[in-house]
């Protein structure tokens, strides 16, 4: 808590700012194609997904956890809502209400495993959970691929400010409109949410606890925090931000496939937290960090696919990229461990 | 003293009973349309690259229909979690190599690997989908991924064509790298593309590990490097056409674009009909397991059997969608 007041607030750190232009940098060299303002607004589409699933992810970081299924759970609910259609629901509304009700049940009994049958880590619980739902996404659509999915599902992850059509009413809006034309919708969203949790993580007593039991336990003990319930409530968050997720993903693909389940997106869900200054350890990370690690991970797969990067390449990079993120982190840990001892020894003198 | 006499001849009657049903040469009694099998009872293992997803479904429900067709065979199906499982198909074949099957169906995520798998296996292999180059394999059924993509990629330069491109280049969309299904399918669309007059962009070859989700990025990257369009977009599978072709849709340079896939399956015959996607290319599932199945049985009567059986291809359009489509309903009931 004390890094994000010296940060000024937002706790952005300048070198994680700095890699993020240096490698636009690097590939707006290798290919003109990067600065185009249809390709940036296209970063800003891809990095969607992986936003909103990173800010339940840095909750649980936050407290020292993890939640491994959180990609499992945003395909699942995209699923749920694909085995809709095959029923032949076709009311969108109803879709995305039981999508996130799924999604938010799912990251609830997430908390529940953690905290009331105190299962020893929420990686064991988290990764069960991503099996579970991994073949329950498979379970509930027969192993199908679910296409036709309303207007009223797809919007968020297919819209963008300028050619928002919906039910024949061109959205408009006033002043800022042409500002920011091309700015998919599901990324004002992630903007809107990031902004917001900002606030709650920074300004609210639940917010603060959160930090609090992730940084030190025991004194949020001593303090009366109900430890459970806070870590309850990041988990059942972390599946509200899946489901979301998960509506986003039907929207830009059109389609929902359980299969996909098994896709890594937690690993860049926590590339991006760690990137932006979340630590394993607990008690750390930003928004403003985390949005800046989804849009490095977000920049670097569309540099991959501009430049036609082969898969071996593409993991090669992102390996070494999450790699080099958590030895910032130890390092950033020690040089911190080291200032407290030192400001500690200098006070007893 | 009655009731361990009881006991006695009751362990003596299931022990005669559960011997008599472990006699594999006895004739099945309720076998009464098992003409094509014959009358002895078959246990046959068909393992196949996954069980989760559509396109394997009808693998699947092939190889159960022959089952069901005939009485006296046991069809067992079982396959890896994903088509990515090597390890996990590994030990499904490990597994059944060592128990009481009488024939096997095998459809190879990694066909070298299960090579050294079956080594030296004595009862009848079939190879399904793709083929395994080793002795102890006694036919090969499939179309084979390449041919089936040669075909896609002759059909989508004519259809490029007859939307009026006139400069027919393709980029291809691919699956998993290194995954020999993805490497033929390539193979397969380039020599249609290339062998109709068309020019396959081989070094501008995206890869979306076969996910809808990636293929979107990868869209998004080709309209940047051609803001002009391309004529043809090739994709391993008809999840990464669909999501290509959605992504494509609001760009007038793309409004002709060939949005070919691969598998044919429910949706992708749904999309074809909605003008969602071209064209995609569609393996005779269904026909493949059972065929499988059915060689495999022929192989245990002593029969001798073609080393290569094709099981047919075939390029759905808007005209074939809607048959194709009903005959897959049908498949799975």
């Amino acid at each position: 808590m004390t890094k994000i007041k010296k940060k000024g607030g937002n706790g952005v750190s300048l070198g994680t700012l700095l890699a993020l232009v240096v490698l636009c940098v690097l590939i707006a060299i290798a290919t003109p194609n990067f600065l185009k303002y249809a390709n940036i607004m296209g970063i800003l589409k891809q990095t969607t997904f992986n936003a909103l699933v990173a800010v339940g992810m840095l909750l649980c970081l936050i407290t020292a956890g993890i939640d491994l299924s959180v990609g499992a759970n945003a395909i699942f609910c995209s699923c749920i809502m694909g085995m809709m259609i095959q029923k032949g629901i076709t009311n969108g509304w109803l879709m995305l209400i039981v999508a996130i009700v799924a999604g938010t049940v799912v990251g609830w009994i997430n908390g529940m495993l953690l905290t009331r049958l105190h299962l020893p880590h929420p990686f064991v619980s988290t990764l069960g959970m991503k099996n579970v739902l991994w073949g329950g996404a498979l379970l509930v659509t027969g192993s199908q691929m679910v296409n036709n999915f309303p207007e009223e599902v797809t919007w968020l992850g297919s819209k963008v400010i300028g050619a928002t059509a919906w039910g024949g009413i061109l959205v408009k809006i006033p002043f800022v409109g042409k500002l920011l034309s091309g700015i998919p919708i599901g990324f004002l969203l992630v903007i809107l949410l990031y902004i917001g949790m900002h606030i709650f993580l920074t300004k609210t007593a639940l917010g603060r606890s959160i930090y609090c039991v992730g940084g030190n336990p025991e004194a949020a003990r001593l303090s009366g925090i109900h430890s459970a319930n806070v870590l309850t409530f990041c988990y059942t968050l972390s599946g509200l931000m899946a489901a979301l997720a998960g509506i986003v993903s039907v929207g830009r693909s059109g389609i929902c496939n359980g299969t996909m389940a098994i896709q890594p997106y937690d690993t860049d869900a926590i590339a991006a937290c760690i990137i932006g200054g979340a630590s394993f350890m607990g008690g750390k990370g930003t928004m403003a960090g985390t949005m800046v690690g989804a849009l490095i991970i977000g920049v670097l797969r569309n540099g991959f696919s501009l430049l036609s990067f082969s898969s071996a390449h593409q993991n090669v990079v992102l390996g070494l990229v999450i790699i080099l993120a958590v030895f910032m982190d130890v390092v950033r840990e020690r040089m911190e461990a080291k200032a407290r001892r030192m400001a500690a020894a200098s006070s007893v003198k | 003293m009655k009731v361990k006499k009881l006991m006695a001849a009751m362990l003596a009657g299931s022990m005669v009973m559960a011997l008599t049903a472990c006699g594999g040469d006895t004739p099945s009694t309720d076998g009464g349309d098992a003409q094509a099998s014959g009358d002895a009872a078959h246990k046959i293992s068909v393992i196949l690259k996954t069980t989760a997803s559509e396109y394997w479904s009808y693998v699947q429900a092939g190889a159960n229909a022959y089952g069901k067709d005939n009485p006296n065979v046991t069809v067992e199906v079982k396959g890896a979690s994903s088509e990515t499982a090597y390890d996990e198909q590994m030990s499904l074949i490990e597994t059944d190599m060592n128990a009481d099957y009488d024939g096997y169906v095998i459809a190879p995520l990694n066909a070298d690997t299960v090579k050294t798998m079956i080594a030296g296996q004595t009862k009848p292999i079939v190879a399904v989908d793709t083929d395994i180059d080793a002795p102890e394999v006694k036919t090969f059924v499939g179309t084979g991924n390449e041919a089936a993509g040669k075909k896609g990629g002759l059909a989508a330069v004519e259809a490029a064509k007859a939307a009026g491109w006139t400069d027919i280049k393709a980029i291809e969309i691919c699956g998993v790298e290194g995954d020999s299904t993805n490497d033929a399918r390539k193979a397969g669309y380039k020599a249609g593309v290339e062998e109709a007059g068309g020019t396959f962009l081989d070094d501008e070859t995206q890869y979306a590990n076969a996910t809808a989700d990636q293929a979107v990025t990868c869209m998004e990257a080709i309209m940047q490097n051609h803001p002009e369009g391309i004529a043809i977009i090739c994709a391993n599978n008809d999840d990464m056409a669909m999501a290509a072709a959605r992504t494509a849709k609001s760009n007038p340079n793309y409004a002709k674009t060939i949005f070919l896939g691969f598998d044919g399956i429910q949706s992708a015959c749904n999309a074809i009909l909605n003008d969602e996607l071209t064209m995609s290319v569609a393996q005779e599932a269904y026909n493949m397991g059972y065929t499988a199945v059915e060689t495999v049985v022929k192989n245990l009567q002593g029969e001798t059997t073609e080393e290569f059986i094709d099981s047919g291809a075939s390029v759905v359009d808007k005209d074939s969608a809607q048959q194709r489509l009903d005959t897959l309903k049908g498949y799975l009931g």
